[in-house]
């Protein structure tokens, strides 16, 4: 808050100190002596356009004006208050700001509308998603069960234990869309984004990671690299693991040909690098970029249940970085796996 | 006679009750059952069991009024099991007194492990988890509670006073979950902020070191993110 103050304080004082000089160069040195009004009405829609609401501008105004009185006006570098003439282009500066400040205002709202309304429409897509790919395990737990219960004496035991199989592994499945979707409504409190971060030991959420992910995966050749220093980051630590677990999974599901797995964390001054990668055959940039971007199910995709479910965790895991104010990416390595990165802020930076 | 632990659950939904009841039956315990909190206190009055396996959302009131009632007179071993997964909710119930926490839905191996951890746990304290000669063994852990020394595998580990106290308390509540605020009350008298929660989390973290933990493969001292943490037991 304080930040944009200082901001807003410094943009108006610059623009008129701005204004104010070039004046004095125009009036005194080059003898121009029209533009002066004119380059203060500029500076004050600057100061109306970049600054918070309309305060700024008002005073801005205001200063101008008095600038001009003092400095441009007959008599010169003495206030006047009298004559007309200089109420009139105080009066004008003031309407700009006005008028600018409305304008600006309304297109602040108009923009948080829109940016609404894409969050509405992302969540729609995610539940129609949800809804949609929840058949297919459904499908599967319903009619082993009904299966066995109608068939029990028929079916042989090894039938049966492949059903039973089946059934759990698509629960798991369930349990993590149950999972995500958790995520999602922790992140959103009605209309706004909220996050609640506390300092998180980055060895510990590691560990949770880990512990969770060899509960429901055999898979286990994982390497893991984090700093040697104790790191200590702000973060919603359940929506974290809640990512990379999701990276994790992805790439025991969908990177074919994987053997290895690495999971790594870096950092820096500002902020921390978490990435997950594999030595599978890699991913298809484009695709999956978009479905960091909310874009899952596109109907090319469609009856191939395995990638739709890739696509609702990433938005999830896009989601949840974009909400901690970091960024995630996707590329592939030079050996050809795939490469899952986001960043996170070190420091508690203000939550807009 | 019946050598058998005696188990008092208590869930409404009547599916997960045959579940969990089945799953403690094939492994030889004894299961009483109750459906709301009222029933359940009375159950527990008249039969004593020996651990509690207690839903949060019954429909007469959330199990923790169930968690207060008993432990005005009991340190019998409590399991909760919620479909909440938030920590706050956790952090409440295992403030209130409750050992352990599972998330629905689990699995019948971790359920298992929980509930055998809970009973060990239990033993110990009523042993106030010393073996005779006021030793605490887990494993290669051994630790002397006289001489205030901690050895793993023969071997001893230096830990700073607050290190070994942060250990000691641990390992006299093994196998329960001890959340943030309840060890920074016992280490340090203080309550819960964000600076005590930061000096937990870097004396934890050199404690992890010490006994030679990697994430992933903990040694002795799980844990619980977001929540607390809790000596194997």
């Amino acid at each position: 808050m304080v930040k944009r103050v200082i901001r807003d304080i410094f943009i108006s004082a610059a623009a008129l100190c701005s204004a104010f000089l070039v004046s004095l160069l125009f009036h005194y040195v080059f003898d121009i002596y029209e533009h002066v009004s004119t380059l203060f009405a500029f500076a004050v829609f600057l100061i109306s356009v970049y600054t918070d609401g309309y305060v700024y501008g008002v005073v801005s105004a205001f200063v101008g004006a008095l600038a001009i009185n003092y400095a441009f006006a007959f008599p010169y570098f003495e206030f006047d208050f009298l004559t007309p003439v200089n109420f009139i282009s105080a009066f004008v500066m003031v309407i700009i700001a006005v008028l600018t400040g409305t304008l600006t205002t309304k297109l602040k709202k108009h923009e948080a509308e829109k940016a609404e309304s894409e969050r509405e429409r992302m969540r729609a897509n995610l539940l129609r998603a949800v809804s949609h790919d929840i058949r297919t395990p459904l499908t599967t737990i319903y009619g082993s069960a009904s299966t066995m219960e109608e068939e029990w004496n028929e079916l042989s035991a090894e039938k049966k234990l492949a059903m039973l199989k089946g059934i759990r592994e698509d629960s798991d499945w369930l349990v993590r869309m149950v999972e995500n979707l958790l995520s999602v409504t922790r992140m959103q409190d009605g209309q706004n984004v909220k996050i609640i971060k506390t300092p998180t030991v980055v060895d510990e959420l590691i560990d949770s990671v880990l512990v969770k992910f060899r509960k429901g995966h055999q898979f286990d050749n994982i390497r893991i690299s984090l700093p040697d220093e104790l790191l200590i980051v702000p973060m919603d630590a359940m929506l974290i693991e809640q990512v990379i677990i999701n990276l994790m999974d992805n790439a025991v599901r969908h990177g074919k040909g994987m053997t290895e797995m690495s999971v790594s964390v870096c950092s820096s001054d500002d902020d921390v690098v978490f990435e997950i990668r594999d030595n599978g055959s890699g991913i298809s940039v484009e695709r999956v970029t978009r479905m960091l971007n909310g874009h899952y199910g596109d109907s090319k995709d469609s009856g191939d249940g395995q990638k739709k479910n890739a696509g609702i965790g990433l938005s999830v895991c896009a989601a949840i970085v974009r909400a901690h104010g970091g960024d995630i990416f996707a590329e592939n390595s030079r050996e050809g796996g795939a490469v899952f990165r986001f960043i996170l802020e070190k420091e508690e930076g203000s939550v807009e | 006679m019946n050598n058998k632990y005696k188990v008092l659950l208590i869930e409404d939904e009547a599916n997960i009750r045959n579940l969990v009841s089945a799953m403690l039956e094939t492994h030889g315990y004894q299961i009483i059952t109750a459906e709301t909190c009222a029933s359940g206190v009375i159950l527990f009055d008249s039969h004593v069991p020996d651990l509690v396996v207690l839903d949060l959302g019954l429909p007469d009131g959330d199990g923790n009024r169930f968690i207060r009632y008993v432990r005005k007179s009991s340190a019998v071993p409590i399991i909760v099991l919620s479909a909440r997964s938030g920590e706050k909710d956790k952090i409440a119930s295992l403030d209130l007194g409750a050992n352990d926490y599972i998330t629905k839905p689990f699995g019948a191996g971790e359920f298992m492990a929980r509930v055998r951890s809970a009973l060990r746990n239990f033993r110990h304290s009523s042993q106030e988890g010393r073996l005779p000669g006021g030793k605490f063994i887990l494993g290669d852990l051994v630790i002397d509670y006289d001489a205030r020394r901690v050895c793993v595998s023969g071997n001893e580990i230096h830990f700073t006073q607050t290190e070994y106290n942060i250990v000691a308390l641990l390992s006299e509540h093994s196998g329960k979950i001890m959340t943030y605020s309840s060890m920074i009350k016992a280490i340090w008298g203080d309550h819960e902020d964000e600076g005590s929660v930061k000096k937990l989390q870097v004396n934890m973290a050199n404690i992890r070191k010490k006994l030679g933990a990697k994430p992933g493969e903990s040694r002795f001292i799980t844990n619980e993110l977001g929540v607390g943490y809790r000596m194997e037991g």
